[in-house]
């Protein structure tokens, strides 16, 4: 009975170790050589712009931010775009907001109103669709800060590499706003920066949910996004990786969306919440099952299934490594219990250099406590991530889904940095 | 489905398709690499070849069978055995991954190896060490910018000095723990300058470190190794890989004698921190290199004897290499040594060991540098090609004096100066019954145990029966009447050495004092006496 705990607790360990050891791959994935780094960005020159877009942003209760996001659209450096600001008929504030942009720009900006019920992002979306006359469809959100030169370097990527889909960076910025913040910019980072790519190179992806963009007619013929997932973004991405989409990733610090990260606590819980049940129905809808490749199907699995790893595996670490001293195993059998906190710690450590690197890319210094706090929040931040695990389970089984919208207070266009932080830019790489 | 239907007729559909992002098969790209290397592998395997030769022909004859060496391969025999760190108990001596791997090497290659004689036994396994240091050499001084040639002179220098031939024979851990090094830095100086690389070069670090500890003062050369060769863009995360996985692996030593609970000192068990005390302050100095009656002094020129020119050709390439940027973490690494050496403290005997190489690997790559175009322009002589010249004349002068030397230098290696160590075992099995006790040096225990002497009753190593050298009270123990308990003791050069040389080991004093000969083996140097101890009624 001893062997067979003992046997368990030693499999429990290296199932973990191998689990936090292929995320930590994964989110290592873009430095994993200085020519893998170069080739994530976009490439180098721009061609004459050739293709028409179409920019979807869907809005609700947003006129704070709505106001500026539009305004800043309408100035992109491209000649041949329009922007589709798609209100809810029962949103009145923000209805005005758009309108008013509207007028400014009336060759520019056009206001969709959405008459769906209950109303969500991806029904949004799907109405806006059919207005679109562009042969590119674009996607941002009503708080997103866009760099006026990224459609034109979006049109160059479509031109170049024959793309079905271009997704670009999407970066939270405001870093210094709370203990949580630090980490959820890293989250990012991480994942736009570098684990996107890997699934760009094996032609599996879970798309973001802006700053990103499709071709029209593969858009129109896949019938747009799925209404009733709270990942809109994420199925999309997998439907067209099932079909064999090409799909390019690019980042470009210069040229990222910036965006805000959650102004609590509570709403960074229920965000967290809405994306893991939104991986869940992707998951259990099953069209990644007709990936063609075993090795695409079994990435697919694992991803998509990854918050409630990632989840288990914080737990399940601290409990292997106790049950191990508890039951008073030989020295070499305890010594295997600590082999997952080995990619767990080594993680940390290189999130400390995404920190340092993302600080050097934003121009602004890195300070001591910004390393204190990325170090001390790691097990809370774990704990709420667990939670948000759990609770979108559980509202997964007793089918409560309910879009939790996140609110937006504009903390990135305000990023509270001092003058002192601000080291000498570089010229952008575009 | 009409969707289906729709995206086919845009090119897209989830019909099977090449795997994307997929490589070469393993077959397809062995070839390429094999052919891509074609002229290293031609040209560096008869050098490897005679390199095996000079050290493994006579290797069970000379150099005579030093204690470490009974240490370890005793060690290893009881991992191997009896699934323990050490037959005694492990008092953290050293971190025990160089006999682990002894172990490992004998359980896989065991049935090539025959010999009679554990020591020469891994003395053969140390070889392919040995072998495998000779390679990462030369890759090391390719990727450090050698050209060929002068990448093979650095393993011909380094396969072929009697000084290094002697010191490579010996069981030794620095020896198991030397192709380590060379690894990290091999994989520190990476041309793809991936992480991956980064990680490894840690990794092989950290088992160097537990192979045997000093190692850990060479760290910073790596480092610095790395640094020098990383990309400005990926240079924290390698620096992140290299010193999280070293680190990470390193702590899983302290993490096991603290699960053990020796971590911290306590009365009634050994302890890391007790070990790594003794080591660093306990151990009696060697004293300074400079005053000729110093034990050091007598280790450091028994080096520059067995080869003054391999010892002022590395030290002077040392100096020399300072001003080729390429070469300079190598060179650290050599001076990091030398002060070493240089210091007053203990000094342990096979220090020089992982000098050798970078030793080597300088001489050849200052050679390289002052024979590149870029020196003859630097001293705006460029039609003169001085460097050329005056690397021609240093390696003509190194071949016609220095070779001769050497060839007496290994012949002299040849010769048997084991003979009477191995006369001795043979005398002890035929006529000592096996009920009897014995106290002996390690070099002949494990012998003495194959020879069906009980390993824990019959034959102690002498150094146990006080704690002069050791920190492990068991075997005091187990014999409470000290030098009484025993009725012969074996004394050989070793034990000779260590009476004279160190303070304490009083049972052994007596022991030698209250017994009587009964056999010798050899003269000289190697002279072996058997004692029975006559016991006094009390």
């Amino acid at each position: 009975m001893h062997l067979l705990i003992l046997l368990a607790l030693v499999s429990l360990s290296l199932a973990l170790s191998a689990v936090a050891a292929a995320t930590l791959w994964w989110m290592l994935h873009a430095w994993r050589t200085p020519t893998a780094l170069r080739s994530t960005g976009f490439e180098r020159g721009r061609d004459e712009p050739c293709r028409s877009f179409s920019l979807i942003v869907p809005a609700r209760h947003e006129e704070a931010v709505l106001g500026g996001t539009l305004e800043r659209l309408a100035t992109l450096d491209h000649p041949d775009y329009e922007v589709l600001a798609v209100v809810g008929h029962d949103d009145e504030g923000t209805a005005a907001v758009a309108r008013d942009v509207a007028a400014r720009h009336p060759a520019r900006v056009r206001v969709v109103v959405d008459h769906n019920w209950p109303k969500n992002k991806p029904k949004a979306l799907n109405t806006a669709l059919p207005e679109c006359r562009g042969d590119i469809v674009g996607v941002f959100d009503a708080e997103d800060e866009v760099d006026r030169r990224l459609l034109r370097q979006v049109d160059t990527c479509f031109a170049r590499t024959g793309a079905h889909v271009v997704q670009g960076g999407v970066q939270l910025i405001n870093f210094r706003s709370s203990w949580y913040s630090l980490r959820n910019c890293l989250e990012y980072f991480f994942w736009f920066r570098s684990r996107l790519h890997l699934h760009a190179l094996h032609r599996f992806i879970p798309l973001g949910g802006n700053t990103v963009f499709v071709r029209t007619d593969v858009l129109r013929a896949a019938d747009g996004w799925d209404p009733e997932c709270l990942a809109e973004d994420c199925e999309l991405g997998v439907r067209l990786s099932a079909y064999g989409a090409r799909i390019e990733v690019a980042y470009d610090a210069a040229l990222v969306t910036r965006e805000e990260t959650p102004p609590t606590l509570l709403a960074l819980f229920k965000q967290r919440t809405r994306w893991n049940q939104g991986f869940l129905q992707v998951l259990r809808k099953g069209e990644w099952r007709r990936l063609p490749t075993r090795r695409q199907r079994m990435l697919a699995r694992y991803t998509l299934a990854m918050p409630f790893l990632q989840a288990f595996t914080g737990v399940a670490i601290p409990v292997s490594i106790a049950s191990m001293l508890w039951l008073k195993v030989p020295a070499s059998i305890a010594l295997l219990s600590f082999l997952p906190a080995v990619p767990t710690v080594a993680a940390i450590a290189f999130e400390a250099a995404g920190l340092r690197e993302f600080c050097r890319l934003y121009y602004v210094r890195a300070r001591w406590s910004d390393y204190v706090r990325l170090v001390a929040g790691t097990f809370l931040y774990q704990v709420i991530l667990a939670a948000a695990a759990l609770r979108a389970v559980g509202r997964e089984l007793v089918g409560a889904r309910g879009w939790e919208k996140t609110a937006h207070v504009g903390a990135h266009r305000a990023v509270s940095v001092d003058e002192s932080d601000l080291v000498p830019a570089e010229v952008p790489a575009a | 489905m009409s969707t289906d239907v729709a995206l086919r007729d845009l090119g897209l559909s989830t019909d099977a398709r090449d795997e994307p992002g997929v490589l070469l098969g393993l077959r397809p790209r062995l070839r390429s690499w094999l052919w891509h290397h074609r002229v290293s592998i031609v040209s560096l395997t008869p050098l490897l070849a005679a390199v095996t030769v000079v050290a493994g022909a006579g290797l069970g004859r000379a150099p005579a069978p030093f204690d470490d060496e009974g240490t370890y391969v005793a060690q290893a025999w009881a991992v191997g055995a009896h699934h323990q760190l050490a037959h005694y108990t492990y008092w953290y001596d050293h971190p025990p991954l160089g006999w682990i791997q002894l172990a490992i090497g004998e359980w896989l290659l065991g049935p090539l190896f025959r010999s009679a004689h554990a020591i020469v036994v891994g003395r053969e396994l140390v070889l392919v060490a040995h072998v495998v240091s000779a390679g990462l050499l030369y890759v090391l001084a390719r990727r450090l910018g050698c050209r060929r040639g002068f990448a093979l002179l650095a393993v011909a220098l380094f396969g072929f000095s009697p000084l290094v031939v002697e010191w490579q024979r010996m069981v030794l851990l620095d020896n198991i723990a030397l192709p380590w090094l060379l690894a990290a830095f091999v994989l520190a100086a990476t041309p793809r300058r991936s992480l991956w690389a980064a990680a490894g070069a840690g990794l092989c670090l950290a088992v160097s470190v537990l192979t045997k500890e000093t190692f850990l003062l060479l760290a910073p050369a790596v480092l610095w190794q790395l640094v020098r060769n990383s990309d400005r863009k990926t240079r924290s995360f390698c620096v992140t890989a290299f010193l999280t996985t070293a680190t990470l692996c390193l702590v899983a030593y302290p993490l096991y004698a603290l699960l053990k609970g020796e971590l911290f000192p306590g009365a009634s068990h050994v302890s890391l921190l007790d070990a790594v005390h003794f080591q660093l302050v306990g151990r009696a100095s060697s004293g300074n290199v400079l005053s000729s009656s110093s034990v050091a002094h007598r280790t450091v020129m028994e080096w520059f004897h067995q080869d003054p020119w391999f010892v002022a050709m590395s030290i002077s390439a040392t100096a020399a290499a300072a001003w080729v940027p390429r070469l300079r973490p190598v060179a650290l690494a050599m001076v990091i040594q030398l002060v070493m050496i240089l210091r007053p403290g203990y000094l342990p005997i096979g220090y020089v060991v992982a000098a050798l190489p970078f030793g080597a690997l300088l001489a050849a790559g200052a050679l390289d540098a002052l024979a590149s175009r870029d020196f003859g322009r630097r001293v705006r002589r460029p039609g003169l090609r001085l460097g050329l010249v005056s690397s021609v004349v240093i390696v003509a002068l190194v071949v016609s004096i220095v070779a001769p030397r050497w060839e007496r230098g290994l012949h002299s290696l040849n010769t048997d100066v084991s003979r009477s160590t191995w006369a001795a075992e043979q005398w002890i099995a035929t006529n000592v019954p096996r009920d009897s006790r014995l106290i002996v040096d390690d070099t002949m225990w494990l012998d003495l145990v194959h020879d069906d002497f009980d390993s824990r009753e019959s034959v102690v190593w002498f150094f146990k029966l006080d704690t002069t050298n050791n920190l492990d009270p068991s075997v005091m123990r187990m014999f409470p009447g000290g030098w009484r308990d025993f009725q012969y003791v074996v004394v050989t050069p070793s034990v000779r050495q260590s009476l004279a040389d160190m303070g304490g080991l009083t049972p052994v004093r007596d022991a030698v004092a209250n017994s009587t000969p009964v056999a010798s083996f050899g003269t000289g140097d190697q002279y072996i006496e058997i004692r029975k101890i006559a016991v006094a009624p009390r």
